[in-house]
């Protein structure tokens, strides 16, 4: 297997989260380590689906890492420095089209009430036959619903990585 | 960095998905009045293939493709119209995975189905369905 060499819509992104009701989340180890990520993706995204299921959202909001310097200057100089720092995970802010009687969405408002359990979650994208993904240990908060009359219900929901280096990139190649 | 996607396999691929589809209802890359005395067939055509160019002279710097490809869907009883185009609606829109044949054809990350309007052609004496569908390749 190759690793996908082309250039990817939005849609072939997918979400992906651990099913268990209290999950034992990753080893960071094991998030950037493909053995460990394909139980969660589904078949749909070029994994095994054995221990995952799908969040439906809208659309994968960016993910990565926050943008974190130390900076110093000297005062009377002209020169000062802005020197990387490692960064934490960014959040990412979720919209759903609400179905209450989702399993994933139920899954995420239970996490989203009891405010204490680290759940693994997935980005995968796929292009038919390779798959990339993105995991980190996230917990939810921030849950709100938006029922507008003119739009479709939504969900909106964030998820706060944990740790700084709880998060990895794996591939099937 | 996207190679540039060949129409041709785009024109195979949809001619044997819609096939696929509608089977055993006929399918057909233009219209022909000879069909017309078919009591339902279906016609596709393909417009606005563009992959967006970015700056420099590098020719492989592009996007991916979003074409529409219209489906016009002609029967002698209207219900039969909405019928065929009912079946397309549930199997095509929101579509992600495999357009066209194993061998032939590619992936697709999602095809976005517009039901635009049905009519009637009197000369023809046929009901007429019009359908937009957008399909995005990656490349």
């Amino acid at each position: 297997m190759a690793l996908i060499n082309k250039v990817l819509p939005g849609y072939t992104a997918t979400l992906w989260c651990q099913d268990d009701a209290n999950p034992t989340p990753l080893t960071d180890a094991q998030l950037s380590t493909w053995a460990s990520i394909e139980a969660i993706i589904g078949t749909s995204a070029g994994g095994l689906g054995t221990a995952g299921i799908q969040v439906p959202v809208e659309a994968i909001p960016a993910f990565g890492a926050d943008d974190a310097v130390a900076a110093f200057s000297v005062a009377g100089a002209r020169t000062g420095a802005k020197i990387t720092t490692q960064n934490q995970v960014t959040s990412l802010s979720i919209t759903s089209a609400w179905n209450p009687a989702d399993t994933a969405m139920l899954l995420i408002r239970d996490d989203g009430y009891n405010g204490t359990i680290v759940r693994t979650y997935v980005v995968a994208v796929y292009d038919g036959t390779d798959t990339v993904a993105y995991a980190f240990n996230g917990m939810v908060g921030g849950m709100s619903w938006d029922m507008s009359p003119s739009a479709e219900g939504k969900f909106n929901f964030t998820i706060h990585p944990i740790g700084g280096n709880s998060y990895g990139w794996s591939n099937n190649a | 960095m996207a190679t540039q996607n060949n129409v041709i396999q785009y024109g195979k691929a949809i001619q044997y998905q819609l096939s696929q589809i509608v089977d055993p209802v006929p399918v057909y890359a233009a219209f022909n009045r000879n069909f017309a005395n078919q009591p339902k067939f279906i016609t596709w055509m393909l417009r606005n293939v563009h992959q967006p160019v970015y700056t420099g002279q590098t020719q492989s710097n592009k996007g991916i493709d979003r074409p529409v490809f219209q489906i016009s869907i002609f029967t002698q009883q209207i219900e039969d119209g909405f019928t065929i185009s009912n079946q397309i609606l549930q199997a095509l829109h929101g579509y992600s995975g495999q357009l066209g044949s194993p061998s032939e054809g590619f992936f697709i990350a999602k095809a976005d189905v517009m039901w635009l309007y049905n009519s009637y052609n009197n000369e023809e004496n046929m009901a007429q369905i019009f359908l937009d569908c957008t399909i995005d390749v990656p490349a």
